[in-house]
This record gives structure tokens, sequence and C-alpha cells, in this order.
């Protein structure tokens, strides 16, 4: 859910250079890990992972103005590893069609990759005590709150923190503003500094993304949570990787 | 998402742009790219979005089309140009243009080169196995794409989908997407068995016809090139 629909030209290359670093780092690593009998099995599999992300992305949710990914449910079924390498492959496929530009490429994979990562050992670790579906939505809901707040700094570091993060700094400054003593000072702050209203009214157009943001996180948890339970009762076999220590 | 529509323009279009060779667009994709990444001034941020528009309406791409999926970009740098305008409008107008730019560039590419072929590009670069990974992502995605449509408009039928019960439609979804899931498993082994017969030995072979360059290719190379000094300088 949380990668960045950024288009090229928006991010600094201060971020995105390393962010193509680490992630070819990362894929380089894994793509030499997984051996060459696995390869031929785990290939296909990873391919249809990915075509799965993208077709989730699609699925409409009506007036919430987000989409699926699924991600970390395709970490469940696919591991860390392939997961990550059908993340890279997603996000290629997305900026080739606009959707987030190139740079942003490496960032995404990154911030998906940690969803998948992250969604992969929460669910092997909770699976051991408690049931599958309460662990995939847990899961699901650290790994996005952390890909999200992860999202949120990178969006932050290129407009500046501020601006970016939803309840810092502007209700309190816009409260000392209208708390002015003087007479006829308010209107003259907010006539003079428009800079500080127009930060006012973004401050709650970031609160509005955060709201979005947490309905988005529940529903993708609750829809992970239901696919797994019908896993566990149809196909237990497909949680093997994730459930088998 | 367009992905078949894009298919349709890049294998079906007869333009220069689309006989000229994929090396040739992905390294002139990524010098224009660049020079718009690093461009900073307006009016060269213009021109870099009018000669992308202009290469796009010679490639006689199918303009609209093009125009919604150039929508998705303009959007987003919308919003963050936005965010900008707090400090400066030239920050947010260079936003904008960079976003509209950069989309044009990658349209460019997209609608005058197969995919198939950019994963041959990409091939020089990348390691076999994730090459491979895009190869069974794209041939998958349409086969589940299909699927998906049908399950939705039987479940739309069947009075599964309903506007205003989210819990109902979120159930019925995640049911859609599960047996989605286990259909997709299954047409992974199909493929991993397909392809084993065929010799499939954990790498797909890539022919590459398209290597030699032509004069048009050295060209385009040339202007792209030009270009990009002219905005680095």
């Amino acid at each position: 859910m949380s990668h960045i629909h950024l288009p090229d030209g928006v991010l600094p290359p201060v971020i995105w250079i390393p962010g193509f670093i680490i992630c070819f780092a990362l894929l380089y690593l894994l793509a030499k890990r997984v051996k060459r009998d696995e390869v031929r099995k785990k290939m296909p599999f990873a391919g249809v992972i990915g075509a799965l992300m993208l077709i989730f992305m699609s699925v409409p949710l009506g007036i919430i103005p987000v989409h699926l990914s699924l991600t970390v449910l395709c970490g469940i079924l696919a591991g860390p590893g392939l997961g990550f390498i059908a993340v890279f492959a997603v996000n290629t496929i997305l900026a080739l069609i606009g959707h987030g530009g190139f740079t942003v490429i490496g960032v995404n994979t990154l911030l998906m990759g940690s969803e998948i990562i992250l969604g992969f050992y929460i669910f092997r670790l909770l699976s051991q005590k408690a049931g599958k579906t309460i662990s995939a939505v847990l899961a699901n809901i650290v790994a996005l709150l952390v890909s999200t707040s992860l999202m949120i700094t990178i969006i932050g570091s290129a407009a500046g923190l501020t601006n970016a993060l939803p309840l810092i700094g502007h209700d309190e400054e816009h409260a000392a503003e209208v708390q002015e003593p003087d007479n006829g000072e308010v209107d003259r702050q907010q006539g003079e500094e428009p800079d500080q209203e127009v930060r006012y009214l973004f401050f709650t157009g970031w609160t509005a993304v955060a709201a979005i943001l947490l309905v988005g996180i529940i529903i993708e948890s609750l829809v992970t949570g239901l696919i797994v339970r019908f896993f566990a009762k149809v196909r237990p076999d497909l949680l093997d990787a994730a459930t088998h220590v | 998402m367009h992905i078949a529509a894009v298919d349709q323009m890049a294998n079906n279009g007869n333009s220069l742009m689309h006989r000229l060779s994929p090396v040739t667009k992905v390294c002139m994709t990524f010098l224009l790219l660049s020079a718009l990444i690093f461009s900073d001034s307006i009016p060269k941020a213009v021109f870099l979005l009018v000669l992308a528009s202009a290469l796009i309406l010679a490639s006689r791409a199918n303009i609209r089309e093009v125009l919604h999926l150039a929508a998705y970009p303009l959007i987003f740098s919308v919003l963050f140009a936005l965010i900008l305008l707090g400090h400066s409008w030239k920050g947010g107008l260079m936003v904008i243009l960079k976003a509209l730019g950069a989309a044009a560039n990658m349209l460019l590419l997209i609608t005058t080169t197969p995919y198939t072929d950019i994963f041959g590009v990409f091939s020089y670069v990348l390691p076999g196995i994730i090459i491979d990974v895009f190869i069974f992502t794209y041939r998958s995605l349409f086969i589940l794409l299909d699927k998906l449509e049908d399950m939705v408009k039987s479940i739309r039928l069947r009075g599964g989908l309903h506007p205003l019960k989210l819990l109902f439609n979120l159930r019925n979804i995640a049911g859609a997407l599960g047996v989605m899931t286990i259909h997709a498993f299954d047409l992974s082994e199909r493929m991993y068995r397909i392809y084993s017969l065929r010799g499939y030995s954990g790498k797909i072979p890539i022919t590459r016809e398209w290597q030699h360059l032509r004069l048009p290719d050295f060209l385009l190379l040339l202007v792209s090139i030009a270009v990009l000094t002219g905005v680095l300088i």
C-alpha cells in the first residue's frame, strides 16, 4: 500500500540514488542466494506473485482513495527473497506505465520490500503461537505502519518534514497566532503572512492523508487476514513457506 | 491499468520511432530523463517537455490514451507542487514540468517499444533471474487480468458487491482474490512444467535482433547527448 507515486524530478538525487544502490545491492545478493535448482521451480512463481501484486493494485476500494497491494500476503506466499525480486519487477513495470517515476523504483522497492520482509517474519513468529488469520492481520498492520512511516519520512525529507508530517508544529503555530493578545494583531499577522495560513491548510490536508492511510491499512490487513483464513481452509500448503521454520 | 493498450501501441505502431533500435530508445529515455532531473530553469524544463511531446506526436501514438496515462503523474505532481507552493511558485511549477516531461519520455518509450524488448535491454545490466521474473510477471499478468475481469463480473451479477455494504464487499473481494491466488499458483506450476519441457534451466534465452544501430539511431542518440550537455552547461 505504501509506495510512492511521485513522478521523476520530485525526489532529490540524495534520496533516490542511495535508494537504487541499496536496492541493487540487495537484488544481487538475493539473486546469488537462490540456488540453480530452485531457480527453475521458483522463477515462474515469483513472476506470478509479481503479476498478482499488479492485479491487487487495480482492485478499486470504492470511495477510499487508496489501493490494495497485498505485499505482505505475497511475502507470506513467496518468502522474503523471491518477494523482494518480484517487488522490483512490479515497481519497474509500474514506472514504465507512469505510476511513479523511474527514479523512485529503488526507494519504492525498498519500501515495499520492507513490508514483505517484515510481514513474512512477523507472520512466521506469530503463527507459531496464535491463529493464522490473526497473525496475518497483525503482521500486516505492523509491516504497513513501518513502511508508511518510512514513506512519510522520505516524502517529508523531500518537501520538508513540517509540511509532510500532519501533527508537528502547525497547530501550535496557529494557536499562538489566534491567541495573540494585541487588538487587531491576529488579522494583521494572517494578512501579512500568507505562508502561515497556507501551512495551516496543509496541516489539514496531511491529517486527512493520515486518516486515509489508516483506513487503507485496516482494509488491507482485513483482506490479508481473510485471504489467509481462506488458504488455511482450502490450500494450507500455500502457507508452508512462512509457517515451516 | 492500460498495460494492454500500451502493449497494442508498442507492437502495432509503425513510425520511425517504432523502427528504431530499443537500445537507442532506452538510452535516449535515460539521457532525456537525466536532463530533466538536472534541469534548473523553467525554460529548459519546458523545452524538454515540448521535445518529448513532439516525439510522441511523431510516433503517431493514441493521444487520448497517452493523455490518460500522463494524468497520473500530473495529479501526483500537482499534490506535491501545492506543498512547495508555500515556499515559491517557481518550485511548484518546476515540479509539475519535470513530472510531465519525465512521464512524456517514459510514455514515448513504452508506446514505441514492446515490453519484451525493454526487458531485453535491461538484461545487459540486470541478473538473468530478475529478467526472467519480469518476463514471467508480464506473461501471467494478462492471463490473470482476464480471470479477474470474469470473476468481478460474476460477483456483480450474483449481487456480491453492494455500494453501501463495505464489510460484505470486503469478504467477497477477499474470497475472489483468494481463489485468484490459488489459480495463479496453479498457473505458475503449469508454466514451470511447460518451460521445463522446453529445456528451461533457470534462464530464458533472449534474442537481440536489434543490436545493430543505423543512422537514425546514431542521430537520435547524438541529439539526446547534445540536449543533456546543453542542460548541464
